[in-house]
């Protein structure tokens, strides 16, 4: 009987990238919701539907004393006897920082699922950038790329991960500012209290954060069979189950509850986690995080504020 | 036989060997192959999964170690047997061994123990029954029996310290045989005959068995001490040997009672003689402790020779006219000799100051030597004592003096008859010159002595001349008149000196020849000197035994004691092994060899058939087994570890629980130390520790509960007022008074006691008294009060009924002479200068101590004497003057009623505190002035 799961080789950037703008497509233009962006100099392409620096016309307001003179609307206010002075909107762009684990254990695909997971998570990753690319979000990878805002940044961030292949550690995440959004792809096996040591810190810096977990059907439902010897992928330790049928009930109830335990704790901390399975399709994840990334509350914890 | 020295015992079980293959396939047979599949979510499936597996493969060499643990063990079934023994018995008969277990088979006792037990084997190997006797034993049973039995009884024998006896062996064992024809006749001899066997030998022989072996150690010498004396010039000892084919040399070790070597000594044997000497040429001193002589480096009876107390320390007992005055002892005749005699001797001085009744005790303790210091004529009704002690073979060692001097002639405890009156060389009415010493007689026991030429003598006893006078002279001075006579008298001997033993005749007491002469002349002594009219026989009870391999033990059961009959020992038998007879006290030496004794070899009579002689060589035959399988078990341990730490066990107990588990080490060594030195506590608590610790920090007053409860009141509120009086104007704060029940309390806590005497109260009793007679020897000081300073109302002759008790108290007590505190006392001017000491009444003296140098020479102010009185006694009522109540408020009056006087009773009690505390401190402290002016200068 061949083995239900592989190591597969890691799929290339580039025909991920092909493969990320099919999925890019079908989503529509991505506004992350930035509700308590702070005022930054930096103009994006998203009416904030406010005031402040931008090139569109927002509203006329009566001229309060004390106002710079020179932004008083001369032609509107002859009109009447106000003075009025011109409001523009605020437009802003926003960095999105992404990052999607590159570890020996996302190589892992079983017969169950069509990719492997480090392929479908490279696929979401990139339509995401595409996706936000094309919203004119600025774009970001910790360690791998600094924030860019350019409308081939999908591109430069493929090229950038590809020069990056080794990287399998949990990146640095300190240069990141607060109110941006970070957007992690992972299969998050490592025990819950480890995940959420690295995460709860990020939380409390005021990032907002988007957990997509990526797992293969196997690894939920574990339909193993007979003396099986299982060998972690990452550190090459083993296992021996002398009948590993009697282990499915317990192993799928710890895989759950870790699963739920991480969820629960994210969603305390105000951050959105998101299961996708490597056998259902990649915009099904890319939807879902679309969703959270646009502020829509069908999932996140956060009431959305216009 | 293989090129190997190898047989085995069971080579049909070599074919196991060839299931090693299948082993080999079972070790190899695991359990299922496992799929292998990798999951990444390996460290959730480990919560799930507890149990690991071992990897199914094992390594190779472990199934090669495997594989030898089985070959090993089916090796080892075989019994393997490396350098195989061949049977030397015939089977023709039974097999009769004639086995020496007599002292000089101790040494080599196991060879000769696995020799017989190899003639044993082979005889259960042929089949043929055994007779086994020993040589040493008792009855030399012989029975015919089977080889088992023989072999048991072979291993409950030991080598006995005493002779074998062949005679009685071999014809045991012809008695046992019967018509039986032999097979195989084995003599196992100690290399030694013993008693004349040839006859009996013969007759075995006779009996033509098939094989004749003959077990002998030819090679190894024998040696056994013969006897030993203590002489005058050395502790000398002589030896037998076997062999007397070249001189060799052996060294000989003496011990004392407790084993330690004390001295060491060269046995010489002369080639050509069987008899060595050898000699510890050692101070005599040293001899005395000699316990046993044994020659180094042999473990057998033979070569060890015990002495009892005929080569000890001679006992004197010493007698004299004066008592030893410890107050001049040089004028003391018996201080010269103790000093003289105490190195070499056990002194004895009697009991009972008279003369008789002292002659009578030392002879009863049978000393060696009797002393007498001046003592003109011994009682007539001791004198048959003395003669017949000396009868005996005691030695009288008599000086003369002013009492032999002036006694009667004709005095039969003297060497020589004596002129009345002594001579007086030298003086002031005198022509003659002190005399000096002649050299020594040539036959007498001072012979070989050095003239001393330092010694003079002033005075001296002369004997009357006499045909024999000159041989019984030992030393004489110059002119020729005898200084030292000596007579033989029964069995023992009289020896007189013509001088005083201390330094007023002559100075020979106090020069280095009177210890020699002393020395010398005790060395003539006997050891003991028998009672008379001892019964034939003397019965002793066994004290310790001689081993067979030499050393010295307690005696078991089976030691009968020891008769000896009319002063003779008797041989060394089963029932009298040799040892130490007696009783701690006193004991006698059994040795092993007789003084005639000879050491002769062993050689078996001609006999014509064919004779085996062969030395007693261990076979070198081993069994394999017990080796391989040893090493299989190790092995298999081994392969234990192996695999405990292949499967991590052992790493995963280091790694992650390793300070888990110092921890617990820690905690456990804490717990058991804990629960081991706690109880090895002694509880030495008594009850009321906790009061006296409590009264230890500070100084307390105490007062003596006398039972009286008004007394006991005023005593408390009394020193109550005097504590608080010390605290306010001293720097002296003593804690809270404290009522002593002098009957019980312990005394020692305080260092004053104020003992009020009231007439209401029952009288201490006389154990009372007598601790605190012993506080007050102790450094105690008890302040008497007896409050009866008006009751006389000043009438002389006039005993209150309180001075009364107090007498009765103090004639029970050792109270020295006392004084009113004199006007330079110590007391006056301890803190405040006093002219007297008032209470609630004033007049009654202070009386102290009297103070033994009562004259003031040099003017001090003050006197101290040594030490603080150790009664105080008044009769003021001072705790009365003190009393206070709660309020502060004097309780009572002072008589006639002045605030001064309270005050003064007040002074007078810190005066008495301090001088109680400080002693005649103060008596120094008053040349301040002085000593500060002087300094000023």
């Amino acid at each position: 009987m061949a083995a239900i799961g592989q190591a597969t080789e890691a799929v290339s950037t580039p025909s991920a990238l092909a493969r990320a703008r099919q999925r890019a497509a079908y989503v529509p233009d991505l506004l992350v919701e930035a509700r308590r962006v702070a005022n930054t100099v930096i103009a994006g392409w998203h009416g904030r539907r406010k005031r402040g620096i931008g090139e569109n016309f927002w509203q006329f307001r009566p001229y309060v004393e004390g106002e710079s003179l020179s932004r008083i609307d001369w032609r509107r206010s002859a009109r009447d006897d106000n003075t009025y002075v011109r409001d523009r909107e605020w437009e802003a762009a926003h960095t999105v920082w992404l990052w999607g684990d590159a570890s020996a254990s996302m190589l892992f695909q079983s017969t169950l699922a069509p990719v492997s997971k480090q392929s479908r998570a490279l696929v979401i990753l990139l339509a995401l950038a595409e996706i936000l690319a094309r919203s004119g979000e600025r774009i970001a990878s910790p360690g791998v790329l600094d924030p860019v805002a350019a409308r081939n940044a999908a591109e430069r961030l493929a090229a950038a991960i590809e020069l990056h292949r080794d990287r399998a550690v949990f990146p640095d995440v300190s240069q990141i500012n607060r109110h941006s959004d970070l957007v992690l792809i992972s299969d998050f096996l490592d025990p819950a209290e480890e995940v959420l040591e690295k995460l709860a810190p990020i939380a409390k810096r005021g990032i907002r954060g988007h957990v997509l977990e990526i797992c293969d059907p196997v690894e939920e439902v574990f339909p193993y069979r007979g003396r099986t010897e299982f060998v972690d992928p990452e550190d090459g330790g083993k296992l021996t189950a002398g009948r590993a049928e009697s282990l499915h009930e317990e192993y799928r109830r710890t895989y759950l509850a870790r699963r739920e335990n991480i969820a629960d704790s994210l969603r305390r901390l105000g951050w959105n986690f998101v299961t996708h399975h490597t056998d259902q399709p990649a915009s099904t994840a890319l939807v879902a995080l679309h969703t959270h990334l646009s502020g829509v509350p069908n999932g996140g914890a956060r009431e959305v504020t216009p | 036989m293989s090129a190997l020295p190898i047989v085995f015992g069971a080579p049909a079980l070599l074919f196991g060997l060839a299931a090693l293959p299948i082993i080999w396939w079972l070790l190899r047979l695991t359990p299922p192959r496992p799929r292998t599949e990798i999951f990444p979510p390996l460290r959730i499936l480990a919560r799930v999964l507890k149990k690991e597996e071992t990897p199914s493969r094992s390594p190779w060499w472990l199934t090669a170690l495997r594989l030898l643990i089985a070959a090993l063990i089916v090796i080892a079934l075989a019994q393997p047997v490396m350098n195989p023994r061949e049977i030397r018995i015939s089977d023709a008969g039974p097999l009769v061994i004639v086995m020496d277990n007599g002292w000089s088979t101790a040494d080599d006792w196991q060879d000769r123990l696995s020799v017989a037990a190899e003639l044993i084997d082979d005889a259960e190997a042929q089949n043929v029954p055994v007779s086994i006797v020993f040589t040493a034993e008792e009855g030399h049973d012989a029975t015919l029996d089977t080889a088992a039995r023989a072999r048991e009884r072979l291993q409950a024998i030991a080598p006995r310290p005493l002779h074998g006896d062949h005679n009685a062996a071999v014809a045991a064992v012809l008695t046992a045989l019967q018509e039986t024809p032999t097979g195989t006749l084995a003599a196992l001899s100690s290399g030694l005959s013993a008693g004349d066997a040839d006859a009996a030998w013969q007759s075995l022989i006779a009996r033509a068995p098939r094989d004749v072996l003959v077990f002998d150690n030819e090679t190894t010498q024998i040696i056994a001490l013969a006897s030993a004396n203590n002489e005058a010039n050395g502790f000398s000892i002589t030896a037998e040997r076997r062999d007397d084919d070249h001189a060799e040399t052996h060294f000989v070790t003496a011990n004392d009672a407790q084993g330690r070597p004390i001295a060491n000594g060269q046995l010489r044997f002369e080639a050509g003689a069987t008899t060595g000497t050898a000699l510890f040429d050692v101070p005599f001193e040293l001899r005395n402790e000699f316990a046993s002589v044994s020659v180094d480096g042999i473990a057998n009876a033979g070569a060890r020779y015990l002495l009892d107390e005929s080569a000890r320390r001679r006992r004197v007992g010493l007698l004299s006219a004066e008592p030893l005055d410890l107050s001049q002892p040089l004028l003391s005749p018996l201080y010269y000799l103790t000093r003289a005699l105490e190195p070499f001797a056990d002194l004895m001085v009697p009991e009972q100051p008279e003369l008789s009744g002292a002659i009578r005790e030392l002879v009863e303790q049978r000393p060696s030597v009797i002393v007498m210091a001046d003592i003109g004529t011994v009682p007539e009704d001791v004198e048959e004592t003395l003669s017949g002690w000396i009868d005996r073979g005691g030695l009288l060692l008599r000086f003369a003096g002013p009492r032999l001097a002036g006694g009667d002639s004709g005095n039969p405890f003297v060497p020589v008859d004596l002129r009345r009156g002594e001579r007086a060389l030298g003086g002031a009415l005198s022509w003659s010159e002190p005399q000096p010493l002649a050299a020594f007689s040539e036959s007498g026991a001072f012979a070989g002595m050095s003239r001393p030429d330092d010694v003079t003598v002033n005075r001296q006893v002369l004997a009357e001349p006499s045909p024999d006078l000159g041989s019984r002279t030992w030393a004489s001075l110059a002119d020729g008149t005898p200084l030292v006579t000596s007579r033989a008298f029964g069995d023992g001997r009289i020896v007189l000196f013509h001088v005083t033993a201390e330094a007023t005749w002559s100075n020979l007491p106090i020069s280095g020849h009177f210890v020699e002469m002393l020395r010398r002349s005790i060395l003539l002594s006997r050891s003991t000197v028998g009672q008379q009219g001892v019964a034939d026989e003397v019965v002793l009870p066994p004290h310790r035994l001689l081993s067979a391999s030499g050393s010295v033990t307690t005696p078991s059961g089976a030691v009968q004691p020891l008769k000896i009959v009319s002063g003779t020992l008797p041989p060394v038998s089963f029932d009298n092994p040799p040892g130490l007879y007696g009783t701690e006290s006193g004991f006698v030496a059994l040795n092993l060899m007789a003084d005639d004794d000879t050491l002769i070899p062993f050689e078996l009579p001609e006999f014509s058939g064919p004779v085996v002689h062969s030395e007693y060589v261990r076979s070198s035959s081993v069994d394999l087994a017990p080796y391989l399988l040893t090493a299989a078990m190790l092995l298999l341990l081994a392969d234990t570890l192996i695999v405990l730490f292949m499967s991590g066990a052992l790493s995963r107990l280091t790694m992650r629980r390793a300070h888990t588990a110092a921890g617990t080490l820690l905690i456990g060594f804490v717990l058991v130390f804990a629960t081991t030195i706690e109880p090895a506590r002694a509880a030495d608590e008594k009850p009321g520790d906790a009061d006296i610790l409590a009264s230890l920090d500070r100084t307390h007053l105490a007062y003596v509960i006398t039972g009286d409860q008004r007394t006991d009141r005023t005593s408390r509120q009394g020193l109550n007022g005097m504590t608080r009086f010390l605290t306010y104007r001293t720097s002296l704060e003593p804690g809270e008074p404290v009522g002593v029940d002098i009957e019980t309390d312990p005394l020692a806590l305080y260092s004053m006691l104020y003992w009020p005497i009231t007439v209401n109260a029952e009288p201490p009793s006389r154990e009372a008294i007598s601790r605190v007679d012993a506080f007050m020897k102790n450094g105690g000081t008890v302040l008497f009060d007896t409050r009866d300073a008006l009751a006389g109302l000043g009438q002389a002759g006039v005993v209150s009924p309180e001075t009364a008790r107090l007498r009765a108290i103090l004639a029970e007590l050792d109270v020295p002479a006392l004084e009113p505190v004199p006007q330079d006392h110590v007391l006056t001017k301890a803190f405040y200068i006093l002219n007297e000491f008032p209470g609630r009444y004033r007049g009654s003296p202070l009386w102290v101590e009297a103070l033994m140098d009562s004259e003031n020479p040099d003017n001090r102010p003050a006197r101290g004497g040594d030490g603080v009185s150790s009664i105080i006694i008044t009769g003021n009522d001072l705790a009365g003057a003190w009393a206070i109540d709660d309020n502060n408020i004097p309780v009572y009056p002072t008589v006639p009623p002045d605030p001064v006087q309270r005050e003064h009773a007040f002074r007078s009690g810190v005066n008495i505190m301090m001088y109680m505390l400080t002693g005649n401190y103060k008596a120094d402290q008053v040349h301040v002035p002085a000593l500060l002016e002087r300094l000023g200068q």
